[in-house]
C-alpha cells in the first residue's frame, strides 16, 4: 500500500472515529438529538436516492441510449424532475423541520437550569420547581432522563453558543438578553458539551461536562451539591484550606459553609467532585488543580485568572490537595 | 548656471569643514564661565516661554489645589527634590548651582508669572538644556501636589515653609533615615495628611515589597522615585521593619461618609459581585490568616485609596510580584464603586497587621 493511500485510510479512520463518543450528533441519548438524527439520516438516504437518480439518467441518456426524444417527454421530464420535484421535497422537509422546532422550545417538567456564558466557562444555576434561590454549580451540567429540563441561556461579555451534541440542538447566548431552550434526555450517561461560537483566545477551551442521570440519583446528587462543602481532612488538606484564605482565593470564588463568598469565578464547593476542571478541559487530579494555579494563562490564554506562581510549592501542593478533596 | 552651482557647492564645502573643526576640533567653547554669545540667551528664554504657554494643559483639567494635605505634600517634595537649585521661599540660594548656565531662579522668582497650568507642565516635562529635570516618573498626576505648593508660595514666609517641612526628632534606636520618611510618614507610620498613606497598618513583607517596586520603578510614582533613591537598599529595609514594628493607631483616617455610599462599599468589600472580587478577601479587616504580601486597608486615607483604585484601574498602577491580581481584580471599577469602597475602607477601624499575617505564605 502506498504512503498515500496509507495516509488517506487513517484519515477516514480518524474522521469516522470522531462519529461516535460523547459529543457526537449520531450518537444520540436524547429524543431531541434523536429526531435531529432520524431527519439527518432521512435526508442523506434521499440526496443518495436524488444522486443515482440524476446521474443514472444523465449515464441512460448520453451513453446508453443516445437517441433524439420526442420533445413532449423530454420538456415533462424537465419540469417534473426539475421543478416540481424539488420544490415538494424541499417543502417537504420545511414543513418536517419546522414542525420539531418547537419540541427544543417546550417549556421544562420542573427543574430549570440558568447558564451564563462566561470568558470561558460556565456559570450553571439548578432551580429545582418552586425553588426561591438556586443551587450554584458551575462547568458542568447534570440532569435527571425521563423529563424534558429547561434551559434559560445569557451571557456575560460576548456572544456563545451552547451545545450539548448528545442531546440536542445548539442556542446562542447573548448579553443582555435570554434565551431559552429545553432537552429531553433519555440515555443516562455522561456526555460533553461545547461553546460553538467563536468567543476568543480560549473558545476551543471552553468545554462543559454533562451528566444524565435517572431521576433518583439525580434528586441525591441535587441534595449532595446543595450542600455546604465538606471539612478538609489529613494535614495537607487543611494546611490548602489555609493557603486558601490566606491567599484571598474567595475574593472571586465561592466555598459555602466557608468565608469564601467570591462570585467572579466558579463556585468551588465541590469541584472535586466534577468530572473535570477548567471548564471541560484537565481531569480533577491533584496534579492538574496544581498545574491549572500556577500555569492557569499557559493552559487557558487570556482567562481572567490570574497565575498563582509566586505560590511556594508545598502550598501550592496543598491547596490542590484541598480543592481536589471538595467532593 | 554653471558658475551658481560652483559658488554654492564651495560654499557648502566651507561649511562642512568649519562645522566639522567646530564639533570636532574643540573650537565651540562649552564654558558654563563664558557663557553664551550676545542674544542666544534672549533667544532661548523666548522660545521657553512661547513653548510652555503653548504646550501647557486646559486649566479646565487644573484639580482642586486646595484640598486637605496637597500643599504640604508637595512643599516636602520640593524640599527633597528641587530646594537644592532653586532655594525655599525666604532663603538664599546655595552657590552652587548660582554658578550654572543658565542660573535656576530662586522659587519666588521662577513661579512669577506663571500660572498653575504652565507650572504644572514645566515641572511635568522640564526644560531641556537648562538642566530643569522632568518628572521622575511615567505618572502625572502626582505632579499636582508640588503645583499646589508653587502656587502657595509668593505668599509664603520661611516660618511657614519651615513648619511645613520640618523633620520630627527620632530616638536613638531609630534607622537613620527615618527623619526623612517621617517628614511624611510619621514616626510611627501614622500620616495625618490625607494625601499621604498610613504605613502603620502594614505588614513588614508588603512595606519590603512597596519600597523595591519603588526602586526598580515597577510602581510608578514621582515623588515616592524620588524618595526611595535617597535611601540605601539596605536602609529600606531596615525602615520597612520598623515602620512594620509599630503600634498601631486604632482610630481611621476618615470620618463615615453616608449611610447609603458606607452601606454599598461594605457589602461590595465583603462580598463582591460577578465583576468585582470581594477585597475584604485578600486585604481585611477578616478573621482568618491574611498573606502579608497583601496591604491592608482598613482606617487607610480614603484619598489615597479613591487615587490608587483608579490608577488600578486605568492600568497605571503596578507594584510587587503580586500586582497581576489587583490589576485583574480592578479593572472593571467603576467610579461610584471606587468612591464607595475608598469611604468605607477608610472610616474601619485600624488593626494590627502581624497576628493574623503568615510571613511564610
Amino acid at each position: 500500500m502506498s504512503v498515500r493511500s496509507s495516509l488517506l485510510l487513517l484519515a477516514g479512520a480518524l474522521t469516522l472515529q470522531g462519529c461516535s463518543g460523547r459529543q457526537s450528533i449520531l450518537d444520540t441519548a436524547g429524543s431531541d438529538a434523536a429526531v435531529l438524527l432520524t431527519m439527518f439520516w432521512v435526508m442523506l438516504g434521499g440526496l443518495v436516492v436524488v444522486w443515482l437518480l440524476v446521474n443514472g439518467m444523465m449515464l441512460f441518456f448520453h451513453k446508453l441510449s443516445p437517441r433524439k426524444y420526442d420533445e413532449s417527454h423530454a420538456q415533462k421530464l424537465i419540469i417534473g424532475g426539475g421543478i416540481v420535484f424539488p420544490t415538494v421535497v424541499i417543502a417537504a422537509l420545511l414543513a418536517w423541520g419546522l414542525s420539531i422546532m418547537p419540541d427544543q422550545r417546550a417549556p421544562g417538567d420542573g427543574l430549570r437550569i440558568e447558564v451564563v456564558g462566561e470568558q470561558w466557562w460556565w456559570r450553571v444555576n439548578y432551580w429545582p420547581k418552586g425553588a426561591d434561590a438556586p443551587i450554584v454549580s458551575a462547568n458542568e451540567i447534570r440532569l435527571p432522563t425521563g423529563q424534558r429540563t429547561e434551559f434559560t441561556l445569557s451571557s456575560a461579555e460576548v456572544i456563545h453558543s451552547f451545545w450539548i451534541p448528545a442531546l440536542g440542538g445548539k442556542m446562542d447566548m447573548f448579553p443582555g438578553r435570554e434565551t431559552m431552550m429545553s432537552l429531553h434526555a433519555t440515555e443516562p450517561g455522561s456526555y460533553r458539551g461545547q461553546c460553538a461560537e467563536f468567543c476568543g483566545a480560549s473558545h476551543a477551551l471552553m468545554a462543559f461536562e454533562v451528566v444524565a442521570l435517572a431521576p433518583d440519583d439525580f434528586d441525591a446528587w441535587l441534595a449532595r451539591e446543595a450542600a455546604p462543602a465538606v471539612a478538609p481532612t489529613g494535614d495537607t488538606a487543611q494546611r490548602g484550606a489555609v493557603v486558601f484564605q490566606e491567599q484571598g482565593c474567595g475574593a472571586c470564588h465561592t466555598v459555602r459553609g466557608t468565608a469564601a463568598v467570591g462570585q467572579v469565578g466558579p463556585d468551588l464547593t465541590h469541584v472535586g467532585a466534577r468530572a473535570s476542571i477548567g471548564a471541560g478541559i484537565l481531569a480533577p487530579t491533584i496534579e492538574n488543580f496544581s498545574a491549572w494555579i500556577y500555569h492557569t494563562d499557559d493552559i487557558k490564554p487570556e482567562v481572567d485568572m490570574p497565575a498563582y506562581d509566586t505560590l511556594p510549592d508545598d502550598d501550592l501542593m496543598a491547596l490542590a490537595t484541598y480543592l481536589q478533596g471538595l467532593k | 548656471m554653471k558658475r551658481v552651482i560652483q559658488t554654492l557647492a564651495a560654499m557648502a564645502a566651507v561649511g562642512i569643514i568649519t562645522g566639522a573643526a567646530i564639533v570636532f576640533g574643540g573650537l565651540y567653547n562649552v564654558s558654563a564661565r563664558a557663557g553664551h554669545f550676545p542674544g542666544v540667551t534672549w533667544l532661548l528664554h523666548t522660545a521657553y516661554v512661547n513653548s510652555v504657554q503653548f504646550r501647557a494643559p486646559a486649566m479646565a483639567d487644573v484639580p482642586d489645589l486646595d484640598a486637605d494635605g496637597m500643599v504640604a505634600l508637595g512643599a516636602r517634595h520640593f524640599d527633597g527634590g528641587c530646594r537644592v537649585c532653586h532655594a525655599a521661599p525666604g532663603q538664599d540660594r546655595w552657590a552652587v548651582p548660582t554658578a550654572m548656565v543658565p542660573k535656576p531662579p530662586h522659587i519666588q522668582t521662577a513661579v512669577a508669572g506663571w500660572n498653575v497650568n504652565e507650572l504644572y507642565w514645566i515641572v511635568d516635562e522640564g526644560v531641556k538644556m537648562s538642566g530643569m529635570p522632568h518628572w521622575p516618573a511615567d505618572r502625572t498626576d502626582d505632579v499636582w501636589p508640588v503645583v499646589a505648593f508653587l502656587a502657595q508660595v509668593p505668599d509664603m514666609t520661611q516660618a511657614e515653609y519651615d513648619a511645613l517641612t520640618a523633620r520630627p526628632r527620632i530616638s536613638d534606636d531609630a534607622p537613620d533615615d527615618l527623619a526623612y520618611c517621617a517628614m511624611c510618614h510619621g514616626v510611627t507610620g501614622f500620616s495625618t495628611n490625607p494625601q499621604i498613606p498610613r504605613l502603620d497598618i502594614q505588614p513588614r513583607r508588603y512595606l519590603e515589597q512597596a519600597l523595591q517596586s519603588y526602586v526598580n520603578q515597577t510602581r510608578d510614582s514621582g515623588i515616592m522615585h524620588v524618595a526611595a533613591s535617597r535611601v540605601s537598599p539596605a536602609a529600606l529595609m531596615e525602615l520597612a521593619e520598623w515602620y512594620s514594628r509599630q503600634p498601631v493607631v486604632p482610630s481611621a483616617m476618615s470620618s463615615p461618609a453616608d449611610a447609603e455610599l458606607m452601606a454599598y462599599g461594605a457589602r461590595l468589600a465583603s462580598a463582591g459581585t460577578r465583576d468585582v472580587p470581594a477585597c475584604t478577601s485578600c486585604h481585611g479587616p477578616k478573621a482568618g490568616p491574611q498573606s502579608a504580601d497583601f496591604p491592608r486597608l482598613a482606617g487607610q486615607s480614603r484619598i489615597y485609596l479613591e487615587q490608587q483604585l483608579t490608577l488600578w484601574r486605568d492600568g497605571e498602577r503596578g507594584g510587587g510580584p503580586r500586582a497581576e491580581l489587583m490589576q485583574k481584580a480592578a479593572h472593571q471599577l467603576t467610579e461610584d464603586k471606587i468612591k464607595a469602597l475608598s469611604a468605607w475602607f477608610s472610616a474601619q477601624p485600624a488593626m494590627n497587621p502581624e497576628p493574623n499575617s503568615s510571613e511564610d505564605g
